[in-house]
């Protein structure tokens, strides 16, 4: 009982503090790109103590508050679900679809607080944002089913078990690079980079339904940025690259995943929706699919 | 006025308006407070108001050839999240009632910098009947950068010299706004007439934050709250004049 409550615990706290690192990775590499220094190493931290330590902030209502406990609350709770080194968890009790099923909360949430905010850019944001959900889901739907189909079954930590066990060889990236590559393209979706970035769009809708988060709501938002980085990068870990056996392994992992997706994605433009719902059902879905054909194959 | 005359006292101000003095905090306020203006100081996100010339002073301030991102300074895109408004060269009437209305908008602490001569003194526009010559009369400026126009390393500097301000916790124009609301309002109420009001309350936001001071609340915000009584409902003749102000109700 005293385990599980300090795995509750440790477990979305060492999400939030890597988050910090992949968050800092992100904008170094972004300026790196762009042939600039970067931010300095503790920019993560300044910029969330100071929106916490704003004197004014508003409010649009309860719906408003609530949404911010749904997007902090659903990313905790996928936390708790994720195996890491060491640490289980509640993720012998649930298993992946649990976990998707929580990954969508935080967007709900959002959409909920944005509508009370009666900001048109907000709406078309979140409008936009549930739409590239419908988008990214599709492939990631078939990709897990893949993974279900190939492991025999949904709890994550029998997933990470069987891939441990075999070494390299039965990780799911060498047993399945189709889904492992549809994947990749889903989460990039997921962690709404660019080119499929169309609900922030800073020049053209003002971040979207971020726009009228001010103060402590805009903190909360930067938080829950750390959580998304983690969860979509652990995620993929314990999918498809073996999952943690130890810290110093798992976390580079995890890195380099975030970091294919930062590095990709300053090379691209923008998407129109209808352009990204297209593409998302047209190529991750058909590479996932002939990867699922595959999995279906060999499993009979 | 002989020297045996009081001062009148005002003396009914809520008790909110007082300001504890910096000896009275604890220890531990004293150490949050440092850590809060030091993080305040080293995380800056910029609104651009980018409707003079000034703008174009800001892509190479931003970009790769002086990258401002290494001292913390980002640009943002709406008001609600900006700490920084940038006023970027001349401001006319009409875009003054914007300046104002985003700046409102804006959650403190803010700051407020005006670039170039225009905002000082009205630079080569200052016989113009359109623009405005001192952009401090309308809303608090907490630094001014000099020139036509001020080169990027000029914008590097105010932009370090603010954060110094702020990590020394003097950076308070933006308290100005809420002590002083009267006399804002009644310079703005110059310019753009009687029935100029914005969405945001700043006399109750004052009143909640605690920032009432002797001149939050005067003449001029009485004509505020007589037009508070107005709704809807009321007959059409108590409406204010139309077209003065593009807020004025239909």
């Amino acid at each position: 009982m005293l385990e599980l409550f300090a795995d509750l615990v440790l477990m979305p706290l060492i999400a939030f503090l890597f988050g910090l690192v992949l968050v800092l990775m992100a904008r170094r590499v972004r300026a790196k790109i762009e042939r600039r220094v970067g931010p300095p190493v503790l920019q993560p931290i300044y910029d969330i103590v100071k929106l916490y330590a704003k004197k004014t902030q508003i409010s649009h209502g309860l719906m408003h508050d609530v949404s911010i406990m749904m997007l902090l609350g659903g990313f905790i709770t996928a936390e708790i679900f994720l195996p890491v080194p060491g640490l289980d968890g509640l993720a012998a009790e649930g298993d992946l679809v649990t976990l998707v099923y929580i990954m969508m909360v935080p967007m709900l949430g959002l959409a909920l607080g944005v509508g009370s905010c009666a900001n048109p850019n907000g709406s078309i944001g979140i409008s936009r944002a549930l739409t590239s959900m419908l988008a990214y889901d599709v492939p990631f739907v078939v990709v897990i089913a893949g993974a279900l189909i190939h492991y025999g079954s949904s709890n994550l930590i029998d997933v990470v078990r069987i891939q441990q066990e075999g070494g390299v060889s039965t990780w799911g990236v060498t047993t399945m690079p189709l889904l492992a590559f549809a994947g990749l393209i889903a989460m990039h979706g997921m962690l709404g980079k660019e080119p499929f970035e169309l609900y922030i769009a800073p020049a053209e809708i003002a971040t979207g339904p971020m726009v009228e988060m001010s103060g402590k709501y805009m903190g909360a938002l930067f938080v829950m940025q750390c959580f998304q980085f983690y969860t979509v990068g652990v995620l993929y870990v314990t999918m498809f690259l073996g999952g943690g056996e130890m810290w110093l392994t798992f976390l580079p992992k995890v890195a380099a995943v975030i970091f294919i997706s930062v590095a990709i994605t300053n090379v691209f433009g923008r998407y129109k929706t209808e352009d990204v719902i297209r593409w998302m059902w047209r190529w991750p879905t058909a590479i996932g699919l002939v990867g699922l054909a595959f999995v279906m194959l060999k499993v009979n | 006025m002989t020297g045996s005359e009081k001062v009148p006292v005002v003396t009914d101000q809520p008790e909110t308006c007082r300001v504890a003095d910096a000896e009275e905090k604890s220890l531990l306020r004293k150490v949050m407070d440092n850590f809060a203006d030091h993080c305040r100081s080293r995380s800056l996100f910029v609104l651009h108001y980018c409707t003079g010339c000034g703008a174009i002073e800001l892509p190479p301030t931003i970009t790769s050839r002086f990258d401002m991102e290494r001292v913390g300074v980002s640009p943002m895109v709406t008001p609600r999240q900006a700490d920084l408004l940038l006023i970027t060269g001349y401001l006319s009437v009409k875009t003054l009632k914007r300046v104002i209305l985003s700046y409102e908008q804006m959650q403190a602490p803010k700051y407020v910098v005006g670039f170039g001569s225009c905002t000082i003194n009205g630079g080569m526009y200052w016989n113009s009947y359109a623009t405005v010559k001192r952009l401090d009369q309308y809303i608090p400026v907490d630094s001014y950068i000099a020139g036509c126009m001020p080169r990027p390393e000029a914008i590097q500097q105010v932009f370090l010299d603010l954060m110094a301000k702020i990590d020394a916790g003097k950076a308070t124009a933006w308290q100005d706004y809420y002590l002083n609301y009267d006399a804002y309002l009644g310079r703005q109420m110059n310019l753009f007439g009687q029935d100029w009001h914005t969405p945001t309350d700043v006399v109750a936001e004052a009143k909640h934050y605690g920032y009432v001071g002797n001149g939050t609340t005067g003449e001029h915000t009485a004509l505020l709250d007589q037009r508070a009584t107005w709704s809807l409902d009321t007959v059409p003749e108590l409406y204010p004049a139309r077209g003065r102000n593009e807020r004025s109700r239909p």
